[in-house]
């Protein structure tokens, strides 16, 4: 799939995430952005990691939810006298969660099956401007080094001291904050190194570019494109006219089933 | 017909610090090989960025005298012009990496040159053949090997007809085999007409294949102690039996037993991804435990900016004597001998990662040996040192117990005790290090 589709298949899936405030369609939505995440070459571990968070997600804002709820009206799902479940509570948690999974793993899926070069000319081709796409790209590409770096400096650190444990919370967080300073520096000089090789290749941001793999839709993507930019759009309409009636602006006798769909799905 | 042509050529620091290098006047002819070389922090890597124009674009510094590059000064290039006749390869090469393929990689340059999207495809594969890498561009530079990452941005560096190929340290993290490949075939680009020049550490290794050695600076002229008789071998402080270690599909290490006894300096030898770093982990107790460790362990990574988490390097090197809650004047008893040994004694009020690669990996080193644990892993003690700080760090480690990978056959027989020889995850020898290195 050309990385522009995705790209804006993604940018489609943040607005019906943003849209929809249904439980059920929002769960729809996160299965469909969990599959070409099922899908891509990632291996086995990685994709039970994703499942394990997701799920992890899902439950902790969902049971913070269910105590914490403070909305009214609310009833009482589970009742064990000193603590509380609330049904509105779960209703909300999962919303919530569901909408912040859906965008997540769908910007994942996209990272994790685009080599990232085909992403920055995918931005370009999009009008992103050159060098926040640049900023963007190479930022996503060196998250992992990142992460693999903490953990050095963390095993660093241990052969070399007590365990965390073994000192004062104060002293543990200044410790822990220490950990970034290596990496940022590594970071800086990496920075530094790429910054050098692209100057030393002819890199200029602003002046045209020849294009060894020029991007290309398959016949079938712009249909995609359109059927799923038209369901976002028909779910963004319902949703403004169910608002306009709500707030008693605007109501339409002959829109009364999609006042109901969008009550009841949307 | 001289191609770079340096005229007093230095560079300044901004605020009036010191020179970082010059004044320099040297002229490399069209086709000629050069190494430059010098102590750690003479400045060789500034006077290639000098060659390479960068410092005149982008420095903040100030530029004095001239450079010339066929009578042109390389900082006034545009962009296309300056990839078509200038190649840089900074160290590291994996940092230099920007695109997912290897094709897309070499065709970076070209693409920033405007050739047309036709002619790319044919140059790619050219340029794949030239520096001997597979000829599939679709493969990702992550599959690649130390030795082949650095063929890769070699490759990328001369894509676009670069006549002047500059390298910083391009032998300094492959392997032996790797790096005569390397020398090969920059000393067949030469004989091509293309002009290289080349700052490196590893001066015997190089030297074979170039016109003309460069001293930048005279060399430190350490003079190690003469090597003390050897003493008998202690009890074993380590030992793993059938270690075993997967990357995913990769096999790391398949089946090696090991064991270091106390007063021994194993040197683990090997080619790129043979198993070092990662055997070295598991010493270290990173990775599994199935080794068996008599005694405390403390390692200095590859990477020695990693091991450096101090506000200066007097903190850094009196971390673990501070945690190990000694007084006040043992802890500055073993700061001042570990800085003394790895000649850091001036640099202890310095944040750590201000300082140049070599002083870092000192420090590093010096952090570790002031814990005084039972045994020290090294890994790659030696890249970015010139051969007197190498040799200063190995006298320091006499009477320790060490176990250290490399690339360096000379350190393995000049300092090392038993070399132990790794393929493809797996104990091919070990033994005396003449013996075994012969």
């Amino acid at each position: 799939m050309d990385p522009r589709t995705r790209l804006l298949l993604l940018l489609l899936a943040g607005v019906l995430a943003v849209v929809l405030e249904h439980a059920a369609s929002l769960a729809l939505l996160t299965l469909l952005c969990f599959v070409p995440l099922l899908l891509a070459p990632i291996g086995n571990t990685w994709r039970v990691r994703a499942l394990t968070l997701a799920a992890a997600a899902i439950w902790t804002t969902v049971l913070s939810q269910a105590l914490f709820y403070a909305e009214v009206p609310r009833r009482p799902l589970l009742d064990l006298g000193p603590v509380v479940l609330w049904r509105e509570g779960v209703t909300h948690g999962l919303v919530q969660s569901l909408r912040l999974l859906s965008i997540a793993t769908a910007g994942l899926a996209v990272v994790a099956t685009t080599p990232l070069d085909r992403l920055l000319a995918a931005l370009v081709a999009l009008r992103v401007p050159f060098t926040l796409s640049f900023l963007a790209v190479t930022g996503l590409r060196f998250v992992p080094e990142v992460g693999r770096e903490i953990l050095v400096v963390r095993r660093a650190r241990a052969r070399r001291g007590r365990p965390v444990w073994q000192r004062s919370p104060a002293r543990w967080l200044a410790l822990e904050v220490s950990l970034l300073r290596p990496v940022v520096a590594r970071a800086v000089r990496r920075a530094r190194t790429m910054a050098e090789s692209l100057d030393a290749r002819g890199f200029d941001a602003h002046a045209p570019r020849a294009v060894r793999r020029p991007l290309q839709m398959r016949s079938w993507e712009p249909v995609l494109l359109g059927s799923a930019a038209a369901v976002t759009l028909a779910a963004v309409a319902a949703r403004l006219l169910y608002a306009a009636y709500v707030a008693e602006v605007a109501y339409f006798p002959s829109l009364r089933p999609l006042y109901g769909f969008v009550r009841s799905w949307l | 017909m001289s191609a770079l042509v340096l005229t007093d050529a230095a560079y300044r620091y901004p605020g009036g610090g010191g020179a970082a290098v010059g004044p320099v006047s040297l002229e490399v002819d069209t086709g000629e090989f050069v190494l430059i070389t010098g102590p750690t922090g003479c400045g060789k890597s500034t006077l290639l960025r000098l060659a390479a124009g960068m410092l005149q674009r982008h420095g903040r510094g100030e530029v004095l005298g001239t450079v010339t590059l066929d009578g042109v000064d390389p900082g006034t290039l545009a962009p296309a012009d300056r990839v078509s006749r200038i190649g840089f390869v900074a160290q590291e090469p994996a940092d230099q990496v920007v695109a997912g393929t290897i094709g897309d990689e070499i065709a970076f340059g070209l693409e920033s040159a405007g050739w047309d999207a036709d002619r790319i495809d044919d140059r790619v594969a050219e340029v794949l053949a030239l520096v001997g890498l597979p000829a599939d561009p679709s493969r990702s530079p992550a599959a690649l090997s130390g030795g082949q990452r650095q063929r890769l941005v070699v490759g990328a560096a001369l894509a676009a007809g670069a006549q002047l190929l500059l390298l910083d340290e391009p032998i300094a993290w492959i392997d032996p085999e790797s790096a005569v490949d390397l020398l090969k075939r920059l000393r067949g680009l030469a004989d091509e007409g293309v002009t290289v020049v080349v700052v490196e550490h590893r001066i015997d290794a190089v030297r074979p294949y170039v016109d003309r050695v460069i001293e930048l600076a005279p060399a430190d002229t350490y003079t190690p102690p003469p090597a003390p008789a050897p003493a008998p071998l202690g009890d074993e402080l380590m030992r793993g039996t059938q270690l075993r270690w997967r990357y995913g599909a990769i096999e790391a290490l398949n089946g090696v037993d090991i064991s270091v006894r106390a007063g021994e300096r194993v040197a683990l030898l090997g080619r790129n991804g043979a198993g070092k770093s990662t055997l070295l982990s598991m010493l270290a107790g990173h990775l599994g435990d199935e080794v068996t460790i008599h005694g405390s362990v403390v390692d200095v990574p590859q990477d020695p900016d990693l091991a450096l988490f101090c506000e200066t390097v007097r903190d850094e090197l009196a971390y673990g004597a501070t945690e190990a809650r000694l007084s006040d004047a043992q802890i500055e008893a073993r700061v001042a001998s570990a800085a003394v040994a790895l000649a850091i004694d001036d640099l202890l009020d310095r944040p750590p990662q201000a300082l140049s690669r070599g002083q870092r990996l000192r420090t590093a080193a010096a952090a570790a040996m002031a814990c005084e644990p039972t045994v020290l892993l090294l890994d790659e003690p030696t890249s970015g040192q010139d051969r007197a700080q190498v040799d200063r760090m190995m006298a320091a480690l006499v009477g320790r117990t060490v176990v250290f990978a490399t690339h360096d056959q000379r350190l393995v027989r000049e300092h090392a005790t038993r070399a132990v020889i790794l393929e493809e995850g797996r104990v091919v020898d070990d033994g005396d290090p003449a013996e075994v290195l012969a």
